[in-house]
């Protein structure tokens, strides 16, 4: 008996084995080696020379203003697309719930930007937004208000990103929602329309709380991808103006590849693994207790 | 079961250390070299230097013989300079490989490439860009094989209309000055109520830094000192102050704009663009209707001195080679006159040495003798520095930042950012 149960303890381990490999391989492995650069002055090109430099770099980098700069902006991206992003989600979500012909043309469209690369979504915003002869302005004129620079003024670019981004990104929190709408039994739905609820009623007392969980789900999806923001600012701004739309990732990854300063950027690395870390257990510790209400 | 579970799990680790342990680019043969370059093999270019590989490899034949590999590089750089690191950290790098002008330096400084003055047989018919590109501390490490250059690319029918004889325009021999060409530019302005030129401001990389430090030259300005080691009282100087006035001006007037309208120049939209050689071939290929002609950079009027941007991509030879012999004689075939103009007429880019400047001269059209002579008489190559991407982000920073009507104060401005530049240098 005990034969057979370390067999199958072994089968399953070796099952798992490929996966372990690989994760390790390719994700503790370079995490715990940028770790350990973060600690040393590693130049991409005299990797020979690498020197261990104890905290200069963890200090360094707290005086840095870019990198100051950088938290701020991610800071400012992620606060404002949350909401319009998830909002947005619900909204559509709620929209397609309900039976009604040409659904699948509207699921379809909703979805379609998630399923195209970033990179083309990011080029062809830059097109419609071009101040001089983009749609989106040439539209705004029709209407009677003035051209606005949008991705060219240090005072919108950043909220230009979070409109492009919520934009790309919301179709797939809607499919998320939707499947969290199709779980919640019509019962209760039948109960409440006996009790004379209306339909906001409805939504705020039986939608919203039995969406929870799913919205739990979402919100720490987002969170984490808002944080890793990089392609949209790298395609269209460049970080500009004036380094208003300049994202940790963004900055780790000039100071790594284009400066080839490996060590500093690892020590942003760890740095900016760490806040995401602490943002999102504070997060998941204020639904949990919402939770045990 | 077990042992079939054992020798699944043996056979994945052995291939996972297979998949690491990369094969050597160099072979082991002391008269085989290697080189790697960053086109791609259908490319003008990738086809041009096949053909100098093979003639390589006629010539010498039973002494020397050369491989080439193609690792085309992404639109922005990547790809094939990351594959050059990761050589770099195996220790598998070839023995000649294909680098960046900017790279010399931080190549060249880290070890990275060997010093080739002693291999390279017609260094005195080089032009200076190309031999001031490929110095560093005094020694020559990388050659380039072609050369850029810039210019204002104007529309005739549209100078014309606007009451502009043609005739009047700037030559390389005798350029206007910036006060001349902002009368150029309030004209057109004028006339098509449209920017007058295009300077490619919305391209916010390496394209401000190439195509907008000559001004600064030309004003007697520059970036850091001569050894390279300060910013603070070069940057930011009167001659910077009144270079970046300059570039400040002829974006308030509206004479240009930091968000140019694609392709204006090309349909018409706007009379002039500010840019390269590159766009010779584009005009060729997309749009032969329109008549064009190139005028040199304007100059300062303080010094009244051209100056035009260059650099290239050059050849150089690996550091840990054991080849040298070999590989110095590979790069110095690559540069010679006929390997020289051989990829200058294939791929359309100016040529690198003054005999290919003869050569083809004739075979080019008038437009690229423009670029050529400029090229040729007042280039200025890149400040050859270790840490020249963050100095040159910074000067990228520095041009857009001073189209912001935030930034009116240009010596403040100027003052951080050469701060700025004297932190990345330390």
């Amino acid at each position: 008996m005990k034969n057979i149960n370390a067999r199958e303890n072994i089968a399953a381990y070796s099952f798992l084995l490929p996966a372990l490999i690989l994760l390790g391989l390719f994700l503790l492995l370079p995490a715990l080696i940028a770790i350990y650069y973060a600690f040393t002055d590693y130049y991409l090109l005299t990797p020979d020379n690498t020197q261990f430099v104890g905290l200069d770099n963890f200090i360094a980098i707290f005086k840095d203003p870019i990198f100051i700069q950088s938290l701020k902006n991610v800071g400012l991206f992620v606060v404002c697309v949350i909401p319009v992003q998830i909002g947005s989600a619900l909204g559509l979500a709620l929209l397609i719930n309900k039976q009604r012909r040409g659904n699948m043309f509207f699921k379809v469209a909703f979805f379609a930007p998630v399923v195209l690369s970033l990179v083309v979504i990011s080029v062809l915003w830059l097109y419609l937004l071009n101040p001089s002869e983009g749609l989106i302005n040439v539209i705004l004129e029709r209407v009677g208000i003035n051209p606005q620079p949008f991705l060219t003024s240090p005072d919108q670019a950043m909220y230009t990103i979070v409109f492009v981004s919520a934009w790309q990104g919301a179709g797939y929190q809607m499919l998320i929602f939707l499947a969290g709408l199709q779980n919640i039994p019509s019962s209760v739905y039948e109960a409440s329309k006996i009790d004379g609820a209306n339909k906001w009623q409805n939504f705020i007392h039986i939608t919203l709380p039995l969406l929870k969980p799913t919205s739990i789900l979402i919100m720490i999806t987002t969170l984490i991808a808002a944080f890793k923001l990089i392609i949209q600012p790298m395609v269209m701004t460049q970080g500009g103006p004036m380094n208003s739309t300049i994202t940790p990732v963004y900055y780790i990854y000039q100071t790594g590849f284009t400066d080839r300063l490996i060590g500093y950027a690892s020590t942003m690395t760890v740095v900016f693994g760490i806040l995401i870390g602490i943002v999102t257990i504070i997060q998941s510790k204020v639904s949990r207790e919402d939770d045990s209400k | 079961m077990k042992k079939f579970m054992i020798l699944i799990v043996c056979s994945f680790l052995v291939m996972i250390i297979a998949a690491c342990s990369g094969d050597k680019a160099s072979s082991d043969n002391k008269n085989e070299v290697s080189i790697w370059v960053h086109t791609s093999k259908e490319t003008a270019e990738g086809k041009a230097m096949q053909k100098i590989i093979d003639r390589f490899n006629q010539e010498y034949q039973g002494k020397y013989s050369a491989t080439i590999e193609f690792i085309p590089r992404s639109g922005s750089g990547g790809g094939y300079e990351d594959k050059i690191n990761a050589a770099l950290t195996t220790d598998t790098l070839p023995d000649v490989f294909t680098l960046d002008g900017p790279n010399t330096a931080a190549y060249a400084e880290s070890g990275m490439i060997a010093p080739i003055d002693d291999y390279i047989s017609n260094k005195d018919d080089l032009l200076p860009s190309i031999i001031q590109q490929g110095t560093y501390d005094g020694n020559l490490y990388a050659v380039g094989y072609s050369e850029s250059g810039v210019g204002i690319f104007y529309n005739k029918q549209m100078l014309k209309d606007a009451g502009i004889d043609l005739s009047t325009l700037p030559t390389v021999d005798d350029p206007w000055d910036w006060n001349q060409f902002m009368e150029l530019c309030e004209t057109l302005v004028n006339t098509y109520d449209a920017p007058a030129i295009d300077m490619g401001l919305n391209d916010k990389s390496e394209w401000l830094m190439y195509a907008f430090s000559p001004f600064l030259w030309s004003q007697g300005g520059n970036i850091v000192n001569e050894d390279g080691t300060k910013a603070a009282g070069i940057f930011n100087d009167e001659d910077s102050v009144k270079t970046m006035s300059f570039i400040q001006d002829m974006v308030e007037n509206g004479y240009t704009t930091k968000t140019p309208v694609e392709k204006a120049f090309q349909t018409g939209k706007y009379p002039m663009k500010f840019t390269g050689s590159w766009t010779i071939a584009e005009m060729d290929s997309s749009y032969p209707d329109v008549e064009y002609g190139i005028m040199p950079y304007p100059t300062s009027p303080d010094t009244n001195k051209l100056v035009s941007p260059s650099g290239s991509w050059q050849y150089a030879m690996s550091a840990t080679t054991e080849k040298k012999e070999a590989a110095g004689a590979l790069i110095d075939f690559m540069t010679s006159t006929e390997s020289l103009t051989e990829i200058s007429l294939a791929n359309s880019v100016l040529p690198a040495a003054h005999s290919v400047v003869e050569e083809v001269k004739d075979k080019v059209s008038p437009q690229m003798n423009v670029l050529i002579e400029q090229n040729s008489k007042t280039a200025h190559a890149r400040p050859a520095l270790p840490k020249y991407p963050q100095v040159s982000r910074v000067f990228q920073q520095t041009i857009s930042d001073l189209t912001y009507d935030k930034n009116n104060n240009i010596q403040k401005l100027l003052d951080q950012k050469a701060a700025q530049i004297d932190k990345a240098l330390k």
